[in-house]
């Protein structure tokens, strides 16, 4: 095979047994890989009713064909499971250089089962696996763990690891990798915990092979000086990272604030990329493989908030900034490093204080149960909160369950502003609509990454759609949701894809994207090929979720969004049209009125139940 | 007239020195529409960018009213523009 390595790694936990399969060709074109291929095999293996935190849970580590390939961005992977957070599926992301590692190993996904009776780590050394004794790393913070591993197996060994949230099975806790790079959504790190698994070391030296050598590097090479040139010209995220975002979702008007209860921050000059370039920036940081380096290294010098390492990105800003009303950069950026380093979702970990916030303003959340008083504006309450949660204690152990738990314990559900338990990233709907409809709609819950419209309802990429119209935003949604499950599949970085590989027209149509994957694979996909196997990838979720209990009402949003008017801003008045963009948008998906996929259209894709 | 104009990402580069944060005032003639306007501001025409009139997407033919807030921002962060040769 070509793009694909053909392997799997099955690792069973609980008898401590390591095995290798192959992967049927047949079923890798399918699917294309990374979370593509894993729902695939998660589907065919896993009762989705089953305890996310329970041995018969399974978690999988997917990479894409692309993935370690020479194609720009081919650097990703997918943690891919049922979330403890929501019950849903999720499929989290991440880039770095592990997943590049990963794939060099020889294998494209790595199946974890069953739950070690002591903290162990795995250790893959291109083809020879062990499973570890991790007992001495178990409480280490993610950098410890890191540096101990490396120690302890390769200098050269890239290393994904959960941190003490995800050991204590923080509902919003993550795996990171690379120290700084979070597969972060919906809990994935206490899958991981649950299983006792502290960590996934990796060292490949194999090879990916190439269907079309010559013409696979002759594209990519073209893509290259295109991103080279564009850079050139002044490129935002290479200058200031996604952190220039702030000023753009403010000036529309969706800059979530307070918990989104307006969508307009008047502290945000002061959280933006300029400022964080002017203070607090080392250098931009590429993942493995990437021209753009959205990537910051950052350091603050302070007393109180002093600390080094990655970020903050713009949802981390929104979350730990704007949402909780703080205009205090050096606070955000330390709050973010406190969640790499203990493994929490930085969007849920904001999105959880912010709605915490809002209960204590309101009286509903006495400040005896917090400890201290925990009102918006309040970095140094917000920091203690991260701390708290990332061990479990304190009021930090109900803040480590997400938004909807807490809010639900204190009688008071419509503050947690979530689909389907997942806390809401940085654009808040009533001035985004497409986005309203993706985050109701989404196979994980509230991520914009799952069908991210905002590309072109905020920032004209490829073309510039009006955010408060709700016309045509079903088709783009379901559009969107099938071209970003393919990009996840590959093991591409989003940020490439969607600006250079796909054309720039209002069909918004992966030409190049699919032409590389030819070259690559040699699979031979046509673009309704290449379309329909995202559409494939997407229903195979939705059946999962089907089957896991979910249905038409939980296809909604918090009555914020579809009954309070946004107070203020260019968005003043707007509620989220949800229920008339969702009719439509069952009929494009070909799913019945209950938002289940229709017999006819399962059997045009080539599934069943 | 005066209008106000933030220019973001990128485009910080083409505001005044002495600027604050992201905004500037701009002279304006009554009667300018939005398809004029890049020509008043220093940004390369062959840029893919967007404009926004007080957060909103300006309609084609606007005309540019007193106190009206322009931003314009690229299309394009990762790069400024998509060309297929």
């Amino acid at each position: 095979m070509y793009g694909w390595n053909g392997k799997l790694l099955r690792v069973d936990l609980t008898h401590q047994t390591i095995s290798v399969e192959d992967i049927d060709p047949q079923t890798a074109k399918d699917f294309i890989g990374g979370r593509g291929l894993a729902i695939k095999y998660l589907y065919d293996e896993m009762d989705p009713r089953v305890d996310p935190l329970s041995p018969e849970s399974r978690m999988i580590f997917a990479t894409g064909p692309l993935t370690a390939t020479p194609v720009p961005t081919g650097n990703r992977y997918m943690v891919v499971a049922k979330s403890p957070l929501t019950g849903a599926l999720t499929c989290s992301n991440a880039g770095g250089i592990f997943p590049t590692e990963m794939k060099r190993t020889g294998f494209d996904l790595i199946i974890f089962e069953g739950k070690a009776k002591e903290p162990v780590y795995l250790w893959i050394n291109d083809n020879k696996v062990e499973i570890r004794l991790a007992g001495h790393i178990w409480g280490k913070n993610t950098h410890e763990t890191e540096d101990i591993i490396l120690a302890a197996t390769e200098p050269k060994a890239k290393v994904a690891c959960i941190g003490p949230a995800g050991e204590q099975l923080a509902r919003i806790a993550t795996i990171m990798n690379d120290k700084h790079r979070a597969a972060a959504r919906s809990g994935v790190g206490a899958v991981m915990g649950s299983k006792n698994l502290k960590a996934v070391a990796v060292r490949g030296t194999n090879y990916v092979a190439l269907a079309e050598p010559k013409q696979a590097k002759e594209l990519c090479r073209k893509v290259q000086t295109e991103v080279n040139r564009d850079v050139k010209k002044g490129s935002s995220l290479r200058e200031y990272g996604t952190a220039y975002v702030p000023v753009v979702t403010n000036e529309i008007g969706i800059l979530p604030t307070r918990n989104f209860q307006t969508g307009v921050f008047d502290g945000v000059e002061g959280i933006t990329g300029y400022v964080l370039k002017e203070k607090y920036l080392i250098r931009a940081k590429p993942c493995f493989g990437c021209p753009i380096a959205c990537g910051r290294m950052t350091r603050v010098e302070d007393p109180v908030y002093g600390g080094e390492g990655e970020g903050p990105e713009y949802e981390t800003i929104a979350a730990l900034g704007s949402a909780c009303g703080i205009g205090n950069l050096a606070a955000i950026t330390k709050a973010n490093y406190l969640c790499n380093e203990l493994g929490l979702d930085t969007i849920s970990m904001g999105m959880t204080i912010s709605c915490a916030m809002e209960l204590y303003e309101k009286g509903h959340l006495p400040e005896e149960d917090i400890g201290m008083r925990l009102g918006f504006g309040d970095a140094d309450a917000m920091i203690e909160m991260v701390k708290l949660a990332g061990e479990r204690e304190g009021f930090g152990d109900l803040l480590a369950e997400g938004s909807y738990r807490l809010a639900e314990k204190y009688g008071h559900p419509e503050y947690s502003i979530t689909a389907k338990k997942l806390e809401f990233p940085g654009y808040d709907p009533r001035g985004s609509k497409g986005m309203g409809l993706l985050y109701a709609t989404s196979n994980i819950g509230a991520s914009h990454m799952a069908g991210d419209l905002a590309y072109m309802e905020v920032f004209g990429v490829p073309k510039k759609l009006d955010p408060l119209s709700i016309e045509k935003k079903p088709w783009y949604i379901k559009h969107f949701e099938d071209v970003f499950a393919i990009i996840d599949a590959t093991g591409l970085c989003v940020f490439l894809s969607i600006r250079y590989l796909f054309d720039p027209t209002f069909e918004v149509m992966p030409t190049r994207l699919m032409e590389l994957f030819n070259y690559i694979t040699g699979a031979g996909y046509t673009m309704d090929s290449l379309l329909e196997a995202g559409d494939r990838i997407y229903n195979l979720e939705r059946m999962f979720l089907v089957r896991a209990g979910f249905s038409r009402a939980d296809d909604t949003l918090p009555s914020r969004m579809l009954e309070e008017p946004m107070p203020e801003g260019p968005a003043r008045g707007q509620v989220v049209e949800l229920e008339e963009m969702l009719d439509e948008f069952y009929a494009l998906r070909g799913w019945d009125e209950n938002g289940v996929p229709t017999q006819e259209k399962l059997e045009s894709l080539g599934l069943s139940w | 007239m005066k209008v106000s104009l933030k220019l973001f990402g990128t485009y910080r580069k083409y505001l005044p020195t002495s600027t604050q944060g992201s905004i500037c005032s701009l002279d304006v003639l009554v009667g300018t529409r939005i398809e004029e306007l890049q020509a008043l501001v220093p940004i390369p025409t062959d840029e893919n960018l967007v404009i926004l009139i007080n957060g909103r997407t300006p309609l084609a033919g606007q005309v540019l009213e007193e106190g009206d807030t322009i931003a314009i921002f690229p299309a394009m962060a990762g790069g400024c523009s998509f060309r297929r040769d």
